[in-house]
């Protein structure tokens, strides 16, 4: 995939009859979208009824008032006419207008007296008369970014991700003890790990995707998110080879590549949590904190796999492991007091190809270090020992 | 009420989408903080907060103004016949328009005479009615009078003329009476359609000699739409437009007789009512009676319901009415009497 990878072409000059050649096509096409734009083409393609798509973006409640931000999700312009809040009718204001253009956002803003912990249903009718509904299932004041809540959603990316993130690590001067066979067991485990986190992040991302409005394709960004990475992340490590990094110089940036994996994957996790904290759509309880906490302590593992029979620095170490776990605390905040879908896929997807690559990369140096000696047992126990960790720990907080 | 809110389901919801990201466990104490500043009322926006449309309706665009309808009565071009008999000729026509039922919200209505509720046909016990019906929409249509009269007279499909399709006309005829507080309606099936999309209007009756005189006669018919079409309406009113009177109070003076002819037509909803505040009416069922038959501030009327309403108001000030169904009134059947010295 590297430039060098690519056989240089002769280069030839553009002819004018190439030109033309190439230029014809888009001639037509600019034709063809004329006679569209004027008379359909001869197809009747008035609909009795407009088609029109609005997206809840997010609601904000303050005391004594609601407000929605909404996305016009349709081919065209809508224009909002009244809001019924739990059947009645309410008055409301719109910012910046009333007319919602294609895929631009509004807020709608309702004076209402709500009741902490009940619940609404919301529903706007546009100017066609088709409604939107929406409902706010436990109503309380969203957090606002204020210390405290921020101070709150901190600790949230801690307990998710920095401390089991560490956790982990501090398993790294008893592991270096172990044999090869170990090593590659471990290995192992930790593409059944990642495997099954890159299946949980796509997950995610594919039913962040049915919140994104349609016409931002959730499953498309989804795939380009996850390819792009992928393939770049791909690349990196080849050009890495090509330059002739030393192979403890590429163990540890594989390393660096997993944490990375691992922090997009806690980015993620930060992101939902933090939206479901804004909306009050979280159970709480002790117990989902600790099963949260061992099912995580295995992803400090996974980062440390491949530099133990190395000698990373207390330093590298650290870093390894914020560049693993602190993206929970921004995903935390984010999702928090921005949430937004169309963000949380991107970089759910951008998780899900860089923990997949990961495994890619780690096969190849299992496949290096078994070269002579090979273990298919182990690899195959160590992979679904990996697996089987996390769906057993998942057990837990589920 | 057509909203069911999923509390149950969101908490399962909930639950499932915090897979892998069960993290969430650990703001128990951290919630509670959250709340702590939250009152259990969550405070009012400095004015009181009500129920009410949005912007105003295009009355005029409408074709007709609810203030207008409550004191519009059809009295038809009156002749003598050479019995004697007083005549009286009306003509209505359906057709299909479009209607602001709500301000922004078109509903593509089904109108005799282009007005929802349509005009108010006004009496006399013993006159000969002839309604010169012309149905001008692109469905076939009837008028069903409520009272006596003959069976080819009915207006229903399958009696005399049937359905009287688009583009045809005919002529109910009859004698007025009982005397009472009436209506017609549009009887093609499927009914609750035809009823729904507007094809509707009251029928008074008077005594001969009349009712006693009064300072103000207003008519109101109790009404809704359902712009989504998923048989359950979405705003509701007295005379088409939500809050109206809310927003243009009727307005009438200290010791002045007040009386209200209220019909039901509501279809969709089993019942309707209507609540006048700070004050009690006689109520004279069907107006078929000169004697009331109880002194209420609350009345309930089914479907094709109705009743005379006779009050005064002791006290100037802003007095509401509404149907007592609280969902119906927040949902636009709520007005305000404004009475002044």
């Amino acid at each position: 995939m590297t430039d060098q990878s690519i056989p240089q072409k002769k280069t030839r000059s553009v002819t004018p009859v190439t030109a033309v050649l190439l230029i014809l096509p888009l001639i037509l096409l600019g034709g063809v979208i004329a006679i569209f734009l004027n008379n359909n083409g001869g197809l009747r393609l008035s609909s009795p009824a407009p088609v029109e798509a609005l997206t809840f973006e997010r609601s904000v409640l303050k005391p004594g008032s609601i407000e929605l931000i909404v996305r016009n999700a349709s081919p065209q312009d809508v224009t909002l006419a009244q809001a019924i809040v739990n059947d009645a009718v309410w008055p409301m204001s719109i910012t910046p207008d009333a007319t919602i253009p294609r895929l631009s956002r509004a807020t709608v803003h309702l004076e209402y007296p709500w009741v902490h912990g009940e619940a609404y249903g919301i529903t706007l009718f546009t100017t066609s008369a088709i409604p939107f509904a929406t409902e706010i299932p436990v109503a309380f004041t969203t957090p606002y970014p204020d210390q405290q809540t921020f101070l709150s959603f901190t600790l949230i990316g801690v307990y998710v991700g920095i401390i089991p993130v560490y956790l982990g690590i501090l398993w790294f001067p008893a592991l270096r003890q172990l044999g090869r066979r170990w090593m590659v067991f471990l290995l192992a485990l930790t593409a059944g790990l990642l495997v099954f986190l890159g299946l949980d992040t796509l997950a995610e991302a594919l039913e962040q995707a049915s919140l994104v409005p349609g016409p931002l394709q959730g499953i498309g960004l989804v795939g380009i998110g996850a390819v792009a990475t992928f393939f770049l992340l791909d690349a990196i490590s080849r050009r890495q080879t090509s330059i002739g990094k030393s192979e403890s110089a590429q163990r540890l940036s594989l390393a660096y590549m997993i944490a990375t994996g691992i922090g997009l994957h806690n980015f993620g996790e930060g992101l939902a949590i933090g939206a479901a904290y804004s909306v009050g759509e979280i159970s709480l309880g002790a117990f989902l904190v600790v099963g949260f906490i061992i099912q995580n302590i295995t992803e400090g593992l996974a980062i440390i796999a491949p530099v133990l029979r190395d000698r990373p620095t207390i330093r590298q170490l650290a870093l390894l492991g914020l560049v693993g776990g602190a993206p929970a605390i921004l995903g935390a905040w984010i999702g928090g007091f921005a949430p937004s879908p169309t963000l949380a896929v991107l970089f759910l997807a951008i998780g899900t190809g860089a923990i997949l690559e990961v495994v890619y990369e780690i096969a190849k140096l299992i496949q290096k270090d078994t070269a002579r000696q090979p273990m298919p047992m182990t690899v195959f126990s160590g992979i679904l020992a990996g697996m089987l960790m996390l769906w057993v720990t998942g057990l837990l907080i589920k | 009420m057509k909203t069911t809110l999923s509390r149950r389901q969101f908490i399962k919801a909930g639950a499932l989408t915090l897979l892998g990201t069960a993290g969430a466990a650990t703001l128990g104490g951290l919630t509670q903080k959250a709340h702590a500043g939250a009152t259990h009322q969550e405070g009012h926006g400095g004015h009181d907060a009500m129920p009410s449309t949005v912007g105003e309706v295009d009355h005029a665009r409408n074709g007709f103004n609810p203030s207008d309808i409550l004191t519009d009565f059809d009295y038809g071009e009156v002749s003598t016949l050479e019995s004697g008999q007083t005549l009286r000729e009306y003509r209505i026509v359906a057709v299909n328009k479009n209607i602001e039922v709500a301000p922004g919200i078109e509903y593509p209505a089904w109108t005799y005479n282009g007005r929802i509720p349509g005009p108010t046909i006004r009496c006399t016990e013993g006159d000969r009615i002839r309604v010169h019906f012309t149905n001008g929409s692109s469905h076939p249509h009837t008028i069903h009078f409520h009272g006596f009269h003959s069976a080819e007279m009915d207006g229903v499909p399958g009696a005399g003329p049937g359905l009287i399709q688009p583009g045809d006309s005919f002529t109910y005829e009859f004698d007025a009476e009982p005397f009472g507080l009436h209506l017609y309606h549009c009887h093609a099936f499927p009914l609750a359609r035809h009823i729904a999309k507007g094809l509707y209007g009251a029928f008074i009756i008077d005594p001969q000699g009349g009712r006693p005189a009064v300072d103000h006669e207003f008519v109101m018919v109790m009404n809704g739409f359902d712009v989504d079409f998923d048989d359950a309406n979405d705003f509701y009113a007295a005379n088409t437009i939500p809050f109206h009177y809310q927003m243009h109070p009727i307005q009438i003076k200290v010791g002045e007789k007040v009386r209200i002819y209220l019909v039901n037509i509501l279809e969709y909803d089993l019942i309707n009512s209507f609540h006048l505040h700070a004050n009690f009416f006689q109520y004279y069922p069907t107006g078929t009676s000169l004697a009331p038959n109880e002194f209420t501030d609350t009345i309930m009327q089914t479907q094709a319901q109705r009743g005379i309403l006779e009050f005064s108001y002791k006290f100037p000030g802003l007095y509401m009415f509404h149907a007592h169904n609280t969902e119906f009134a927040e949902l636009g059947w709520s007005g305000n009497i404004l009475v002044s010295e």
